[in-house]
């Protein structure tokens, strides 16, 4: 049976990222990030979400990538727990049979856990964002 | 002993590669990139339904000073063209490399094992020099470049 997956896809200065649906709890507009000088620097604040402070990481920060902050807070589910990622625009639903390809050898640092594999998007290549590698 | 190379130029040199399997050459285009990868990687280039990682292997050899770290404005488009991709696939891994030009394919004899004169070249990734013509040709060693990390 070919069950299809849904992604999210969000874009990070133009280029497109997947996150699955199963582990987005909501999109929102950035809102009330507050400063928290006891998380480290990786982070971009604290928000509250569902009565709790959830930590706040700009993806864009995260992956070396210049520009804003981001037009849109995704609240996620991660294995560590749920955070909010300041991405530059979500784009649109996408659902699919593709079994993601694994990225290729020779590309990263194997301690690197941040990309679950790729995904073929309109002619795009669109990287599989893995939720659980993203917190420290 | 001969096998066939497929030679190119980097900065003015001449390097081989063994011929192993398909390949393919196309012109430079734009990779999809891969934020917190090697820096000498460009990117992710999907090519008749595979996935070859592209490698700039100037800045691999260490044949020019690496970039600075983080993000760099992109090189104006003039700068690129000319430059080809040669597809590859080494134990089943594919994979490109941008060369500067490709120069043809040819069978040589195996290289020998010299390192005399790889000035300016990371030896590890050189599995011999190859004579031909009084050109001196390094070949590269395929598994290594994948490996490089």
């Amino acid at each position: 049976m070919a069950e299809g997956t849904r992604y999210l896809i969000l874009s990070l200065q133009g280029e497109g990222y997947a996150i699955p649906i199963s582990r987005l709890l909501e999109i929102t507009v950035p809102r009330d990030i507050q400063k928290d000088k006891s998380l480290s620097e990786m982070f971009e604040g604290k928000c509250e979400f569902r009565g709790k402070f959830v930590p706040v990481l700009n993806l864009k920060k995260i992956f070396n990538l210049p520009g804003s902050k981001g037009t849109a807070l995704l609240m996620v589910q991660s294995a560590k727990g749920t955070m909010g990622l300041l991405v530059d625009e979500v784009s649109e639903i996408f659902d699919t049979a593709q079994k993601p390809a694994p990225v290729p050898a020779g590309v990263l640092n194997p301690s690197m856990r941040y990309y679950n594999g790729i995904l073929r998007h309109r002619d795009n290549l669109v990287l599989l964002l893995n939720e659980d590698g993203l917190l420290p | 002993m001969t096998t066939n190379y497929l030679l190119f130029l980097l900065s003015g040199r001449l390097f081989g590669v063994k011929l192993d399997g398909a390949i393919e050459i196309v012109p430079w285009r734009p990779s999809r990139r891969v934020p917190l990868s090697f820096s000498y990687v460009e990117g992710l280039l999907d090519y008749r339904g595979v996935v070859y990682p592209v490698f700039n292997i100037v800045q691999q050899l260490g044949l020019t000073k690496p970039g600075p770290i983080g993000f760099t404005a992109d090189e104006p488009a003039g700068a690129r063209s000319g430059q080809s991709i040669i597809l590859l696939e080494v134990k089943k891994n594919p994979f490109g490399i941008v060369v500067d030009s490709v120069v043809k394919m040819t069978p040589l004899t195996s290289p020998t094992a010299g390192t005399a004169k790889l000035q300016g070249v990371d030896p590890k990734l050189v599995q011999g020099i190859v004579y031909e013509d009084d050109n001196e040709i390094m070949i590269l060693d395929g598994e290594r470049l994948l490996h490089a990390g």
